[in-house]
């Protein structure tokens, strides 16, 4: 949002648009900087998953943009688990798809197993899932980066901000314009994303030895978690591990239980019909588990062990195999044996993230079931490193402090590759956004897991690594893997839709940056995309209007369709569609009972399925609906940016929930209403002096706006 | 958990608590919003009661109440008998008016209902109310929000909105102390934990059940938790004898130092002998309540015993007790002490009895004693200075309609109950485990509304805590 100040001023520059020049652009062309330094709109720093995807969106938004990454070959790079998606991350990952996003295609090109997770839970919590193969997918990444128009990669660290004074019309305390590499060299750009993940002041632990570094093998970033610092973001620091590598043929698979892949494998891209690789050409995994042989070691070794005694907050979720036998004494816990590629002779223990000295790591592997034999290949290490409290940050990722500055990734304090890639995105369309003058794109958490993850950690802020859970979404029945492009890929047109009643600075500036914007998401979604998606949305409005129009008597469907358990209630007609409800009816069988009107929607796989699970959700979510519009009214219910909490005179707030919008700046009531702590009756004191606002700027607009000279007089009357 | 104007309805009634919490009314209504009802008039001894409805349900509600008849002509009165819905008993005759929208006062459609102002009635009509589909009763100032979100409220007018909201909130939060304590307060706590834990389970099985070693039968112990919890609501929401005694009125507590006359007070107020008075300190060992008509205020009355170390078992348990019933009272009449036991900010009367003892001449007390009342119960001097005070007390207490008529709460806590039931009865019957925990979301809504609680962390910490997870 705009200042109300920048906002009015911005309105009659549009409307006036012949008499006053628009503000001047400050960048892009490469006549305006100095000679001989490079310039770009958008400069991202890291070259990680939420590096890579950041770039990329930029770069599909239309903004000349700049991967800055330590080694090019590093691009790309899964520096711990083999795998991509998961239950709840499965989702993140179809809604980075949604929005073009790089990691779903390229797992597609460089899976080796895929598996749906929870296929008997119900598709609202389906989770795809697969190994992928290091080597391709970095391989297809760099591929992809390295190829994509407007985006250019460069190799360097960075150690500084270049920062200029602010843009007056917003807050924040200074400007980010650039970035000064550790040769000294500088980059100039008009907004920068941060995707530093664990290399602010990074420390890899082994045993009692510690030493500074990213990741095993690379330099952290010292002289950038100090710029931070200095410049009053507050630091908090996370801890996380990974587990030793095996060797393949050191490991007897064939005591082992095998787990096979799914056939046919679902392709995470909706834009894909199926993946890379055929079933039967793929690897399988393998379960075993620990004995108390392995707690054994553990136990007696805890003073070896320097990562597991720090007070540093590791996550619950992914915990190492020392707090799991910490915590839960004499169990056996399972230890999956993944392949890590196609032609890989390694071996991912997941479940065995360890601390160990190397030598008691190898101890401890071989009195594992089918790991007796086992050679190390590496040790598993702990990782410390810094993390920004994300409460310093907007919903559109830019930092509160700092304008034009974004941070995503686990610089937020998150874990996850899908976490990482979905704040990419995000981060990436609003940097461009920013530098193009056009307003922030946000996903409220009615919308998507993207929303609700950021939302969790703009309003709540977190101290353990944040992990994705289905059990985070209020709407878990609506956010569905399967509908993620109907959420998001239209993004642009039903921002449009909104109420603008309801909008702070009822906001004709907002609605013509929209139809400028085009419908297509900011530019960030491909034509092609576009057209599937639109394809798939109206195909599925179609079926649904047919299915309900077709009605039958529940004898009547029961001769038609004698499988189903159809119950001869005291409702006269059925409608197809709540036959369709029923577990044991899919498209095909009821295509085969009525096939005039419904034979055609059986033709596309995936149109025949979204049908079934639009069907089995129909009754609950009409009754989410109210309260998802709810949500959405108090999220289209916005706070002006610039206000200063604290001596905010015209509001009665208590002195506690001064102090906590101040340090979350919520952006919306709806925001402001999910922070711990903001009484019902603090918000309606803050809603009426929202209304107050409104008022006097439609009292604004409705005087005549003859070109700035007035709009400027108007403004020194009412401030 | 967590959610703005239009849900701050839902944080008002269970204060303070996590943001985000699903909020789901099982009987959501089409179209734009629930209807919600409450009895609008005061407290306190009154001939007619009036109810309203606001919100797309209302013209239903009305015309499920007065047999399908015809709307009544808008904005005018009409005579209708009043019959419940379900087992068409009558329930009152009445005076109903019907205003459409957006001619209202919250901009909705709307309904009142005039009806005598018996509690029996009343109660009837509210609970015949929460059965209409899509009817719920109304949080926290909720018809005030409503008329200022449809611009039916200037912004001056609602600047006293805060205020309002934040002494209902206190208001209900008491209300509902009072509610809750005691049995029904342990069963609905009870409840509230299974079904957490349940459906901390089910959500483990969803987001970990694949990956990780939960132990086997995580769902059919969930299963079991449920079915027993569904037994459990079924059974208390059909026998009402089980359902707490309502308890009518201002709550006054007479608290003190032991032998300082509370007994006879109470005695003395009562015009009745409730208490057995003797010289003896601690004669009273237990919370004795009796209900009064104060100054015209109906009343619940309290004796206590005298808060001191007691001297046995039983007396330490009745000191407790009064200290208890001190968390949700209304006014404290003290004879002896300057605070509320509690220190919390109750209405508090300081009553110095025994006034005949005092030398003539004029009392020789302390200057730095508060404002106070001098009393004899022996003699009756002071009585009359005693009641007008009460009446002061009470005015202040009754006259404002937030202070959550108990009646009222009996309805929202049946609704909810009900509601929570229902929603127990679909986790049974869901085609999968994603509808299944979406059952026990919303079920566990409905209790959080009664309790307050119900946050997702809250889950995600038994999750963590029962559950070995992750890789």
């Amino acid at each position: 949002m705009f200042s109300l100040r920048g906002c009015g001023r911005w309105v009659a520059a549009s409307l006036a648009k012949q008499h006053v020049p628009p503000p001047a652009r400050l960048s892009g062309d490469s006549a305006s900087a100095a000679p001989g330094t490079p310039r770009y709109d958008v400069v991202v720093v890291g070259g990680g998953h939420a590096g890579t995807e950041a770039a990329a969106a930029a770069a599909r938004c239309g903004s000349r943009t700049l991967l800055l990454t330590h080694r090019v070959d590093t691009i790309g790079q899964m520096s711990c688990n083999p795998s991509f998606g998961g239950i709840g991350k499965g989702h993140l990952m179809r809604e980075v798809d949604a929005l073009d996003g790089l990691c779903s295609r390229i797992c597609d090109q460089s899976g080796i197993h895929y598996k749906v997770l929870n296929r008997r839970k119900g598709p609202a919590v389906w989770g795809l899932r697969a190994q992928i193969d290091r080597k391709l997918y970095k391989q297809n990444m760099q591929k992809e980066i390295l190829n994509t128009p407007l985006l250019t990669v460069q190799e360097g660290a960075v150690e500084d901000l270049i920062l200029t004074e602010p843009e007056p019309e917003h807050t924040g305390k200074c400007r980010v314009s650039g970035v000064v590499l550790v040769d000294g060299s500088k980059v100039y750009a008009d907004s920068v994303i941060l995707t530093a993940g664990t290399f602010l002041r990074g420390m890899i632990v082994i045993g009692l030895e510690m030493h500074p570094a990213g990741r095993l093998g690379d330099q952290p970033s010292i002289g950038l978690a100090q710029t931070l610092e200095k410049l009053g973001f507050v630091v908090g620091r996370l801890k996380t591990g990974t587990p030793p590598r095996i060797a393949k043929d050191s490991i007897n698979f064939s005591i082992l239980n095998k787990q096979t892949p799914d056939n046919p494998s679902i392709p995470f891209s909706f834009i894909n019909e199926t993946v890379w690789i055929k079933p039967e050409d793929q690897l399988p995994c393998y379960l075993t588990h620990t004995n108390p042989r392995v707690d054994e070691i553990i136990l007696e070794n805890l003073h070896l062990n320097s990562h597991i005694k720090e007070t540093t907050k590791g996550p619950r979720y992914c915990p190492s195999i020392e707090s799991k036998v910490l915590r839960f004494p004499n169990r056996l816990h399972q230890v999956w044996l993944e392949p890590e590629g196609i032609d890989s002779d390694l071996i991912y223990p997941q479940g065995l993230s360890v601390t160990l000295p190397a030598e008691l790591q190898e101890k401890m592997i071989t009195c594992i079931r089918g790991l007796e034999k086992a050679k190390m290949i590496q040790p598993g290490y702990g990782v410390q490193y810094d993390y920004l409290d994300p409460r310093q940050i907007t919903p559109s990722l830019e930092t509160h402090l700092v304008q034009r500055l974004f941070f995503a990734g686990q610089i937020n304090g998150t874990t996850g590759y899908e976490e990482a890639a979905a704040q990419g995105v995000i981060a990436g369309i609003n940097a461009s956004l920013r530098v193009r003058r056009k307003p922030p794109f946000v996903v409220s958490r009615t919308e998507g897991y993207i929303g609700v993850l950021i939302d969790d950690l703009t309003t709540h802020g977190t101290n353990e690594p944040y992990r994705m859970f289905t059990s985070r979404a209020e709407f878990r029945l609506s956010l569905r893997p399967d509908n993620a492009d109907s959420r998001l890929t239209f993004r642009g047109n039903s921002s449009l839709s909104l109420p603008t009643r309801f909008t702070l600075l009822s906001d004709l500036s907002h609605v013509l940056s929209c139809l400028l914007l085009g419908c297509k998401e900011a530019g960030c979604v491909s034509q092609q995309r576009y057209e599937r998606a639109s394809w798939m949305k109206s195909s599925l409005e179609e079926g649904i209007s047919m299915l309900k129009s077709i009605e039958f008597s529940s004898s009547k469907w029961k001769k038609l369709i004698p499988e189903a358990s159809i119950s001869m209630g005291k409702v006269v007609s059925i409608r197809a569609l709540d036959v369709l409800k029923y577990e044991e009816v899919d498209l095909e069988l009821l295509a085969k009972a009525v096939p005039g009107p419904l034979k055609k929607y059986t033709q596309c796989r995936e149109l025949a399925e979204r049908l079934k699970i639009e069907a089995t959700y129909e009754t609950v979510l009409f009754h989410q609906q109210q309260e998802i519009k709810d949500i959405q009214r108090d999220e289209a219910l916005q706070l002006p940016k610039d206000l200063d909490y604290l001596t905010l005179r015209d509001v009665s707030l208590s002195q506690e929930v001064r102090e906590k919008l101040h340090f979350s700046r919520p952006q919306t009531i709806g925001a402001a209403s999910r922070i711990p702590g903001v009484t019902p009756a603090a918000l309606v004191n803050l809603l009426r002096f929202v209304k107050t606002i409104q008022q006097r700027q439609a009292a604004m607009n409705e005087l005549p706006k003859t070109g700035q000279c007035d709009t400027d007089r108007l403004e020194k009357r009412q401030l | 958990m967590w959610r703005g104007l239009w849900t701050l309805a839902a944080r008002a009634a269970r204060g303070p608590c996590r943001p985000c919490v699903r909020q789901s009314s099982g009987a959501g209504a089409p179209g734009s919003g629930a209807t919600i009802f409450a009895l609008s008039s005061g407290q306190g001894r009154c001939g007619i009661a009036v109810i309203r409805t606001s919100g797309p349900a209302s013209g239903h509600a009305l015309r499920s109440l007065t047999a399908p008849r015809e709307l009544p002509r808008a904005r005018s009165a009409s005579l209708r008998l009043l019959t419940d819905p379900r087992s068409g008993e009558p329930l009152d005759r009445a005076l109903v008016l019907w205003f459409p929208g957006p001619h209202s006062f919250t901009g909705e459609d709307c309904a009142e209902f005039h009806v005598h102002g018996g509690p029996a009635v009343v109660s009837g009509v509210l609970q015949a109310l929460g059965r209409v589909p899509g009817l719920r009763p109304a949080e926290a100032g909720e018809f005030t929000r409503r008329a200022f979100a449809h611009g039916k409220l200037s912004l001056t007018e609602v600047e006293g909105l805060a205020d309002l909201i934040h002494a209902e909130t206190e208001a209900q939060r008491r209300q509902a102390l009072r509610q809750l304590d005691g049995e029904l307060g342990q069963l609905c706590r009870g409840w509230a934990e299974t079904l957490t834990k349940a459906l901390a389970h089910v959500e483990a099985y969803i987001d970990f059940g694949e990956d990780d070693n939960l132990e086997e039968g995580v769902l059919e112990q969930a299963d079991s938790q449920v079915r027993e919890l569904a037994v459990a609501l079924d059974t208390h929401l059909r026998d009402a004898r089980r359902g707490q005694r309502l308890r009518s009125g201002a709550h006054v507590v007479v608290t003190g130092p032991p032998n300082a006359g509370k007994s006879s007070l109470v005695n003395l107020l009562s015009r009745k002998p409730v208490s057995i008075v003797s010289p003896e300190p601690g004669t009273t060992r237990d919370v004795l309540e009796t209900p009064v008509d104060l100054a015209g205020f109906p009343a619940l009355l309290s004796d206590t015993a005298g808060l001191r170390e007691g001297q046995g078992p039983v007396e330490q348990e009745g000191v407790r007790r009064a200290r208890e019933s001190c968390d949700f009272l209304d006014t404290v009449v003290t004879p002896a002490i300057a605070r509320s036991p509690n220190g919390n900010g109750q209405r508090l009367l300081l009553v110095l009895n025994k006034s005949d003892l005092l030398p003539p001449g004029g009392p020789d007390l302390s200057p730095e004693l508060p404002p106070h009342l001098l009393l004899s119960c022996l003699t009756g001097a002071g009585l009359d200075g005693l009641l007008e005070a009460l009446r002061k007390e009470l005015a202040a207490v009754c006259g404002n309609p937030s202070t959550g008529p108990p009646l009222l709460t009996r309805a929202r806590h049946q609704h909810h109950l009900q509601a929570c039931l229902d929603a127990l009865g679909s986790y049974r019957h869901a085609p999968d485990v994603a509808l299944a925990a979406e059952a026990l979301r919303v079920a566990r809504g409905h209790l959080a509304r009664l309790h307050g609680g119900g946050g997702t962390e809250e889950v995600l910490d038994i999750i963590f805590r029962d559950f070995c997870v992750g890789k």
